[in-house]
């Protein structure tokens, strides 16, 4: 049987998305019974959400040191290379959020293995395992292998479903790293949130982006409230974050964020190839433009030839009838 | 202080690709750039020269015309220049790419290497901290804004939901994310120092490695075949006025598509 | 024959071409649409060391040959022509016979600012009754004690209303024709000089051109540009042939920016379910303006080279200029079409293309004279 370990990260009492969607796939592997799943977690984790994460693990390690009380990528690649070398296990699954892309090349190192960042989707049960990844922006798609093993794997996130989970907890096992003093160098002085709480582009569901055709920034307002409704993001593209009409954390594109909504609004958008290539896996795309020939609807499953604002308050309005939401 | 770059030279963004056959090689457009994020990382380290005086060097893995960014670096700036100049370091996953750059940055006396966060070729994003572990430094990743002062640097990395700040010694690495800086356009007198200068070459042996170590032989993660993205269906309008087609899209990604 | 560029020349090409996409390109259509000289564009240039370019090291200069300089004119063409115009005007014409010419003084006064892009310079030919034909120059020099003195009007000066400087033809005696010929530099607050109606263009805005008014203006000796009275024209060989040359680079680098723009159209505008791009018609006017271009591409490089070498290029660089613009008209109007009805549009760019390439049929010299000439060159003189 071979060992599964998935990296799970957490943030005060939840669980990270990419990391719920990857305890998942571990459930559905552990149910194949040719894989022994386990999560490891690091540092600062609350009970409850180690209890969380037992229900879709059948063990569940927690690696502690105080060296570990906040993120380092020294500190965190440490423990979980230590302990991997322990549990001998065949593959390393982790979200390749801003974490997990930060230190578990760090691991692959420690490990002299192989890693496979970004992957968009897995056979975990060929032999090798092939994963997908794309390069060049995701104009094309990669298939690569790890022949050997133990081999590490950050996936994207919005890539596998989330399942609910079982109903037999895990064991919880704490373990103690000892990483030796001066190990790690790095500290964590401060966070800041962005203080919008709204769900980050990268993990976000629903999106809506507003281009050009808002024609101006407080225009934006139109895209907010339809977002407000659904629980969606606003995201911009590259020519209003130029223009500063919005935040550059906010630009879906290739030098933005690379998303993978379910759905994903264009609004006023004319389909510049660095936008598509940021957005292009999205499940569902609704393009509204005026102009028919727009290339976004070249991109588009669905398109609406029209003024952006008159259908997207209208959707507002049918949604809100819709969902009850006032 | 010593400042040294890794930059990678690769596709312009907007260069033709093709996959050839079933998939086994891809056919590129000859149109070249240096990666969008190193740029950062160039100009980032010509920044910190400026304010703390020092060197600033530029290392390029690559054969052919990858010289074109060490030319780059030079026209806008830099000291000196590097070329990684041999066959056996190419094709290279992330893990034998990050031995042979820091193989040649542990020949240096560095006080902090700069690179992009991920070269927007490949997209791996882990050249960076692994030639952080090769060489038993800490790194900051993904960093829109970095002070150095007394031997330290304080370095603010752009995550998910906001920013965290780090403090970290030096030496370190960092890898650069946009946001960070405004790339200098270079200066005639840099362009044409940048055109005669004479440019040193390393091979694996003046690095001390073996050729299985590295490039493609070296590699631990082989990509098996290419495959063109998932092609999406042509698209499908909904018709009718403002308040007619906007009824009927809510009801089909609410119904239909059940992606609300 | 060596056909390449060298490896130095191939960098240079790929560092023009990315400044030109990140600091001229962006800023294309305003220029156009607001006719408005760009000045702090023209700052930012000026302190990036390229007006300098055909100068020496020592005076600030990049000492670059004729067919380096060609990549430089053919990119910041492609760019914007409204600025093009401007700088290429600075960088030559503009200031040619005042670093041939120039005493110390005048020098310092003028070529060094104007290579730091601190003082623009112009070059004035042109007047209502005399365009190619120079020998029907009509404003005059003539000489009163120890001085010169200009009376006269020029006309479709580039940069003349905000030049520092210019350069001015005028001539000794209008009997003597080209054989009258001189150039003078006029300095900006002379009395009597001034700058007079601003021309309204289809096409090339952004650049300030107009009518230069010069009206008893009273200049020293070492204001005459040149050894020798009267040798205006044979001076003005020195430089023709580039100017001839220059003119198809700015043809190839505008040819070139509205290839670029129907490529793309072509290639992701779909009609009837395919990219338009698949269909033959389309796919030949692609073969017909690529070939075009590559013939010009060869016949600029080639005539710069000839420049280069010091071999005779009169010829070449006639035809150049010729070959080049009329490509670059085809292709313009091919690109708009290919457009289709955005083609017509302001709010795109192959219309601003197509009105910008109308100044390269005057520039240089018309087709009609260049003919003319070329014809009587082949023939002889019967």
């Amino acid at each position: 049987m071979d060992r599964i370990l998935i990296f799970v990260e957490t943030k005060g009492n939840e669980i990270k998305k990419a990391s719920l969607e990857l305890l998942s796939e571990g459930r559905n592997l552990a149910q194949t019974g040719r894989f022994a799943v386990e999560a490891v977690v690091i540092g600062e984790v609350a009970p409850s959400v180690k209890e969380a994460i037992s229900l879709y693990a059948e063990k569940v390690v927690h690696i502690v040191d105080p060296l570990l009380d906040t993120y380092a990528p020294e500190g965190y690649s440490l423990a979980l290379a230590d302990y991997a070398r322990i549990s001998q296990p065949r593959m390393i699954l982790a979200g390749a959020t801003h974490v997990g892309r930060d230190f578990l090349p760090r691991v692959a190192v420690l490990l002299e293995c192989g890693i496979a960042s970004d992957v968009t989707a897995a056979n975990w049960l060929d032999e090798p395992v092939t994963l997908v990844r794309p390069v060049y922006g995701g104009k094309v798609l990669s298939e690569v292998v790890c022949e050997e093993a133990p081999f590490l794997v950050l996936t994207r996130p919005n890539t596998f479903d989330i399942t609910g989970p079982g109903e037999k907890a895990g064991e919880v096992v704490e373990r103690h790293a000892s990483l030796p003093a001066g190990s790690v160098k790095t500290r964590m002085v401060r966070r800041e949130e962005k203080p919008r709480g709204k769900v980050d582009l990268t993990e976000a569901d629903i999106i809506i982006t507003g281009g050009r055709g808002l024609k101006a920034p407080e225009n934006f307002t139109v895209l907010e409230d339809f977002a407000a409704v659904i629980g969606g993001t606003v995201g911009a593209t590259r020519s209003v974050v130029d223009a500063k009409w919005r935040d550059q954390e906010d630009q879906v594109g290739k030098s933005g964020k690379t998303v993978s909504p379910k759905l994903y609004i264009a609004a006023g958008v004319s389909g510049a190839i660095h936008h598509i290539m940021g957005m292009d896996t999205s499940k569902v795309v609704l393009a509204i433009n005026k102009d028919p020939n727009a290339i976004i609807f070249n991109y588009a499953t669905y398109g609406i030839v029209g003024d952006l604002f008159e259908v997207i308050p209208a959707m507002t309005a049918e949604l809100k009838k819709r969902l009850g939401r006032a | 202080m010593n400042i040294v770059v890794l930059a990678k030279h690769v596709p312009d963004a907007e260069a033709l690709i093709e996959i050839k056959g079933t998939g086994e090689k891809l056919e590129i457009e000859q149109k070249f750039a240096v990666s969008l994020f190193d740029e950062f990382a160039l100009e980032e380290a010509l920044k910190i020269r400026e304010r703390l005086g020092g060197r600033v060097k530029v290392i390029t893995l690559g054969t052919g015309k990858a010289i074109e960014v060490l030319r780059t670096g030079i026209a806008m700036g830099a000291d000196e220049a590097l070329l990684l100049d041999h066959e056996a370091f190419l094709g290279g996953d992330g893990y034998a790419t990050a031995l042979s750059l820091s193989r040649a940055i542990a020949k240096e006396a560095c006080d902090i290497v700069l690179c992009g966060k991920q070269a927007v070729d490949d997209d791996r994003g882990e050249v960076g901290p692994m030639v952080a572990q090769f060489l038993g430094l800490p790194h900051v990743g993904s960093v829109v804004k970095v002070d150095i002062a007394e031997g330290r640097a304080m370095a603010e990395s752009l995550v998910e939901d906001g920013r965290v700040i780090f403090e970290v010694p030096l030496p370190a690495i960092l890898t650069t994310q946009k946001g960070l800086n405004e790339p200098r356009v270079p200066l005639v007198t840099g362009v044409m120092k940048a055109m005669k200068a004479q440019i040193p070459r390393a091979t694996p042996e003046d690095l001390g490695l073996d050729p299985n170590q590295i490039g493609l032989a070296g590699s631990k993660v082989r990509i098996r075949r290419y495959l063109p993205p998932k092609k999406r269906s042509q698209v499908q309008f909904i018709a009718g006025d403002a308040p007619g087609a906007a009824a009927e899209a809510v009801r089909i990604l609410i119904d239909v598509e059940r992606v609300i | 024959m060596e056909f390449s560029l060298t490896e130095e020349q191939e960098f240079f090409k790929k560092t023009v071409t990315d400044t030109i996409d990140r600091m001229v390109v962006p800023k294309a259509r305003e220029i156009d649409e607001k006719d408005e000289f760009p000045w702090e564009l023209w700052r930012q240039f000026g302190k990036l060391g390229y007006l300098g370019l055909r100068y020496p090291e020592e005076v600030g200069g990049m000492n670059a040959d004729p067919v380096t300089a060609m990549i430089f004119y053919e990119q910041i063409a492609r760019g914007s022509v409204g600025f093009a115009q401007s700088v290429i005007m600075n960088i030559l014409m503009g200031t040619y016979f005042i670093y041939r010419f120039g005493s110390d003084e005048i020098k310092a006064r003028c070529l060094y600012p104007a290579i730091k892009g601190e003082k623009i310079g112009t070059m004035c030919f042109t007047e209502d009754q005399s365009g190619s034909d120079l020998s029907a120059t009509r404003t005059t020099a003539v000489k009163e004690g120890g001085e010169w003195v200009i009376n006269g009007t020029k006309m479709w000066i580039t940069n003349g209303p905000i030049a520092d400087m210019a350069t001015v033809l005028a001539t000794t005696d209008p009997k003597l024709g080209a054989k009258g010929l001189n150039f003078f530099l006029v300095e900006k607050g002379t009395p009597g000089f001034s700058a007079g109606q601003v021309l309204d263009k289809l096409g090339c805005r952004g650049t300030v051109t107009g009518e230069l008014v010069f009206d008893n203006v009273r200049l020293p000796q070492e204001n005459l540009l040149g050894e020798e009275v009267n040798k205006g024209t044979e001076y003005l060989g020195e430089i023709l042939d580039e100017v001839r040359v220059m003119t198809g680079a700015m043809a190839l680098g505008i040819a070139q920016a509205a290839f670029d723009e129907g490529l793309e159209y072509a290639r992701k505008r779909v009609a009837f379910g395919k990219s338009i791009g698949s269909y033959q018609l389309i796919r030949a006017k692609f073969a017909d303006m690529a070939t075009d271009m590559e013939a010009s591409r060869l016949m600029i490089y080639y005539s710069a080279w000839r420049i280069k070498e010091k071999l005779s290029s009169r010829k070449e660089a006639a035809m150049t200029k010729m070959f080049a613009t009329e490509t670059c008209l085809k292709v313009v109007d091919e690109v708009t079409r290919i457009w289709g009805a955005n083609g017509f549009a302001r709010e795109y760019d192959p219309q601003r293309h197509f009105r910008d390439a109308r100044f390269l049929l005057y520039g240089g010299g018309t087709h009609e004279i260049i003919k003319d000439f070329l014809g009587r060159m082949i023939i002889g003189k019967s």
